[in-house]
């Protein structure tokens, strides 16, 4: 086993020595280290509609575009205005007056990545629902920014009927306040990036881990391998001592965890040890049992893990998530696979090298056995960066555009326990309604409010934040403000990413933006 | 359409009619939190477009997205400073730069995008350091947008500045901004201690059981560059000299069967790279450039006094107002004073090492004195030469108990009397 087991390694480090980058992978840079090739390359295959061409809409691309994905489509039929022409920076000032609005901003939309296919749409979304759905559908995701209400409704329909089809970004604003929400079916996520990192299962070594623990004779090292130990070899053996002297089991009382802290440090031969000082730090793992994150737990009972959800047509991730389930109802130690990620400890290079060896080999020989319960073919890259992220999966299920605004139940909770939020969102919504009925006047403080009594119903005390939100939207109605729209764009932006590269966790329900105060909330969810 | 004279003199056909149309709903009345001292109509209108006059400091990730913002907004007389030339790296966030830019100073770059792109407004690029700059320069503005990088140059800018700052620091999904009132709310120098501890590797460690990949490239540029490549300077921007770097650390990472060092992370490792996306920057600057325009016009109350964001997981965002911190020597005044307990076999160099690690005070490479003469100076090279013997001094040889030492340091915008007793 070693020796295949160095092998392995000797041939992972003399894989040929890299070149410098090349000039993407320069540019790319600051981004890749975040979401590495595997998120690069989803965003460079995502195909992303735009659905007006205001300064917010071309905010959001900017930050798109600039790191990198396949192509946007810009659909606006309007000329650019002289207001237009005032907010927007992707427009030529003055001199676009008149001028297409979507022509325009994708020209220099455009200008910022050569890699990025830009391309604009003068038709109306009217007739393309009318007439060519599926040109819609075809998209990746499709964002929506201000749009009349009756449109909204007709598109978030449209792409709510197949869960296949792509999510739908709708984003609200009016002066200093907005909001955004974003319609999906389910989204399911292995690459995380929890900041929670695997357990080492200290309190259930694997039998390498626990007899190379149990091999080590303290008293007959040099104090110089004697303050290298890793802390969490020191942590296993101390356990295992401790356990042979009290019927098997880890210390439980307070007593007995201060007693057990106090056997590492007279462990220390020399003061200045910090490998004992570690140990001693971490010592909560020993009586911390290791056991299946109950959000994981959680996720073995979701209904497409059913057996008649699982036809072939499921994605991976649920063969792999059915595959790990199977795993933890064979695993001895009612545990998820192990990973062989090493937090930095104090140690010197054989011991922390060998460690780190032990690890890997076990987490190797634990992936073979989960895979032998997978049913189907599954890459091997994602295969590893499953079991890699085994402790911190997210699975999202979300509801279509609309449903919240249309429970009153939901909406009277929501304003009891987030006044400020809620408020917010529902005079935006007041907005976009007042509009669609009479675009040719400025809706007053009243007309909001009453809009927003139909919706939450008539014998809905509104809470006192309500008329901060009425009269703050009813005072600029149609204001897009530069710094909201850069704000959103921003925001949005990162949310898109979020979804297309499937890293990270997207925000699910209503996100209330107030640029007065300054502040997010979530509602809605 | 309407033709106006712009605050610089030259006559423009730039402000034409409805171009403010967004911004001039906000400011031609007031919202339910705008502060009663609110001059609605024309009186702001003109304050923001004729007589203001802002600096941005910084024309990176940040600065690119303040100078767009500021200037749509209806800012016209913004000046610009940041001493940095533009590298393909940046290109990827930093919007008014392209390709053909590469090694151009950015401040010149971004002054001359944003005069070409939004008519009318004046940008006065300086490409240079803050530090150049004196009292009288920076006196002149009415509003400072800081976005600024190093941790060293906010600390200096903060203590530098009697006028608002608003500083932040995107990284990956994350992100702050503040509004800092000098004197009447919490300063950069209150919140120091709220800084991430930087990761850095003892150099022990480094030479004798590195066991982390970063540890073998720390390894090769600290101490294997010095060894073979003599004086020469390491620059972290020459892909020869990362190469060299990194192909040292991977042939003796090799030997010692570590895994995992690639020409990406030698690179993050020596240039200390900092991952930012696009999108984090555009959030933290509309946040800062949304409370330049508040503040400026007072047509809405601002943030009070801290936005804090994390998009990792859904988004989170926490505002709060950040207490301004007892005796902080920026809010305070000059000169900090601190006691000090130590043994009396401490020495010097032991001295200078507890001030790099204390959390709130962050002393890297400090001088110090007694009232009366040098104990160890850093600069210049001969004063550091003839106090270099100092180091491996005791303390208590040099200073009596309950005496004071002079602490300076090119990091620290105020000097620190010591005041040492002994156990």
């Amino acid at each position: 086993m070693s020796s295949q087991d160095s092998q392995d390694i000797e041939t992972a480090t003399t894989a040929i020595i890299e070149s410098a980058p090349d000039t993407k992978t320069r540019r790319y840079d600051r981004q890749l280290r975040l979401w590495a090739t595997t998120g690069q390359s989803a965003l460079e295959s995502s195909r992303i509609l735009l659905i007006s061409g205001s300064a917010t809409s071309t905010s959001i691309l900017k930050n798109l575009v600039l790191p990198g994905i396949g192509h946007f489509t810009i659909l606006d039929h309007a000329k650019v205005s002289h207001s237009d022409a005032g907010n927007n920076f992707f427009l030529e000032g003055y001199n676009s007056i008149g001028k297409s609005r979507a022509e325009e901003a994708v020209q220099l939309l455009s200008e910022l990545n050569d890699g990025v296919e830009g391309r604009a749409d003068t038709r109306t979304l009217e007739s393309i629902l009318e007439s060519h759905p599926e040109w819609i559908t075809s998209f990746t995701i499709v964002i929506a920014h201000n749009l009349d209400h009756a449109l909204l409704n007709k598109l978030s329909v449209l792409l709510w009927k197949d869960s296949k089809y792509p999510p739908l970004v709708v984003v609200r604003s009016a002066g200093f306040l907005a909001d955004f929400y974003i319609q999906f079916h389910e989204h399911t996520i292995i690459e995380s990036h929890s900041e929670t990192s695997p357990s080492l299962r200290i309190d259930k070594p694997f039998p390498a881990l626990r007899e190379h623990a149990l091999s080590l004779e303290f008293d007959k090292m040099d104090s110089t391998e004697h303050g290298h130990i890793p802390y969490v070899v020191i942590l296993v053996r101390a356990l295992e001592d401790w356990k042979k002297s009290h019927g098997g089991s880890p210390p439980t009382s307070y007593e007995e965890r201060q007693q057990f802290k106090k056997g590492i440090r007279e462990m220390k031969v020399k003061d200045d040890e910090e490998n004992y000082d570690e140990a001693e730090a971490q010592a909560y793992r020993c009586w911390t049992e290791t056991k299946i994150p109950s959000e994981i737990t959680t996720l073995f009972s979701d209904p497409a893990l059913s057996t008649e959800a699982m036809d072939s047509s499921r994605s991976p991730f649920f063969h792999l998530l059915a595959a790990l389930k199977e795993y933890t109802e064979h695993s001895d130690t009612h545990t998820l696979p192990l990973t062989s990620t090493l937090p930095d400890m104090k140690s010197d290079t054989h011991n922390y090298i060998h460690l780190q060896r032990l690890y890997k080999t076990r987490a190797e020989e634990e992936k073979q056995i989960f895979k032998s319960h997978l049913r189907v073919p599954v890459d091997d890259a994602m295969v590893d960066s499953f079991v890699k992220n085994a402790h911190a999966l997210v699975v999202l299920r979300g509801k279509p555009w609309g449903t919240f605004d249309e429970d009153k139940a939901a909406l009277v909770e929501s304003l009891s326990t987030m006044p400020k939020e809620t408020c917010i969102h529902l005079a935006l919504s007041a907005l976009s309604l007042l509009q669609a009925s009479d675009t040719s006047v400025s809706p007053s403080a009243e007309s909001i409010r009453a809009k927003i009594k139909t919706l939450v119903g008539q014998s809905t005390e509104l809470p006192d934040e309500a008329d901060d939100a009425i009269e703050e939207i009813a005072r600029a109605p149609f204001s897009e403000l530069p710094n909201t729209a850069a704000f959103l764009g921003g925001m949005v932006a990162q949310e898109v990413i979020k979804m297309v590269t499937k890293q990270y966790v997207p925000v699910k329900g209503y996100c209330v933006i107030d640029l007065i105060e300054t502040w997010t909330g979530t509602i809605g969810a | 359409m309407t033709t106006k004279t712009d605050v610089n003199g030259a006559a423009t056909s730039s402000d034409w009619q409805d171009r403010y149309y967004h911004v001039d709903q906000i400011l031609d009345r007031p919202g339910p939190r705008t502060d009663p001292s609110f001059l609605a109509g024309d009186e702001v209108k003109d304050f923001l477009r004729n007589k203001c006059k802002i600096l941005v400091i910084g024309a990176g990730g940040l600065g690119c997205e303040i100078l767009a913002n500021l200037a749509l907004t209806g800012f016209k007389d913004i000046h610009l400073i940041d001493m940095d030339t533009i590298d393909i790296s940046n290109l990827n966030r930093q919007f008014l730069f392209r390709p053909a830019d590469v090694g151009r100073p950015k401040a010149i770059v971004a002054a001359e995008h944003v005069m070409k792109r939004v008519p009318g407004v004046k940008v006065t690029p300086y490409y240079g350091k803050i530090q150049d700059k004196g009292d009288d320069y920076y006196l002149q503005f009415n509003l400072v947008i800081c976005g600024l990088d190093s941790v060293e140059a906010r600390r200096w800018i903060n203590a530098t500045l009697v006028n608002l700052v608003d500083p932040a620091n995107p990284e990956s999904f994350k992100g702050q901004a503040r509004v800092i009132l000098p004197t009447v709310s919490s300063c950069y120098e209150c919140s120091l201690d709220m800084l991430n501890k930087p990761t850095t590797f003892p150099i022990c460690t480094i030479a004798n059981t590195p066991h982390l990949p970063e540890h073998r490239i720390e390894c090769a540029s600290v101490l294997e560059w010095p060894r073979t490549r003599g004086d020469e300077k390491l620059d972290t921007d020459d892909p020869e000299h990362i190469g060299w770097l990194y192909s040292i650390a991977v042939a003796r990472a090799k030997e010692f069967k570590i895994e995992g060092v690639t020409w990406s992370l030698t690179q993050g490792v020596v240039k200390n790279v900092i991952p930012a996306i696009a999108s984090t920057n555009a959030i933290i600057a509309a946040s800062c450039c949304n409370e330049a325009f508040k503040i400026a016009t007072s047509s809405a109350a601002y943030l009070n006094n801290y936005f804090m964001l994390i998009g990792t997981e859904g988004v989170y965002s926490y505002t709060f107002e950040h207490e301004k911190r007892d005796h902080c020597p920026v809010c305070e005044g000059e000169a900090l004073e601190m006691s000090i307990m130590i043994s009396r076999d401490w020495t010097v160099e032991q001295l200078i090492e507890l001030l790099t690690e204390k959390q709130n005070i962050q002393i890297k490479k400090a001088s110090l004195a007694t009232p009366e003469k040098p104990i160890y100076f850093q600069q210049p090279p001969q004063l550091e030469e003839a106090t270099r013997p100092n180091l491996e001094k005791r303390v208590s040889e040099l200073v009596p108990d309950g005496g004071e030492v002079v602490v300076t340091a090119s990091t620290l915008p105020f000097s620190l009397s010591l005041i040492i007793t002994y156990e």
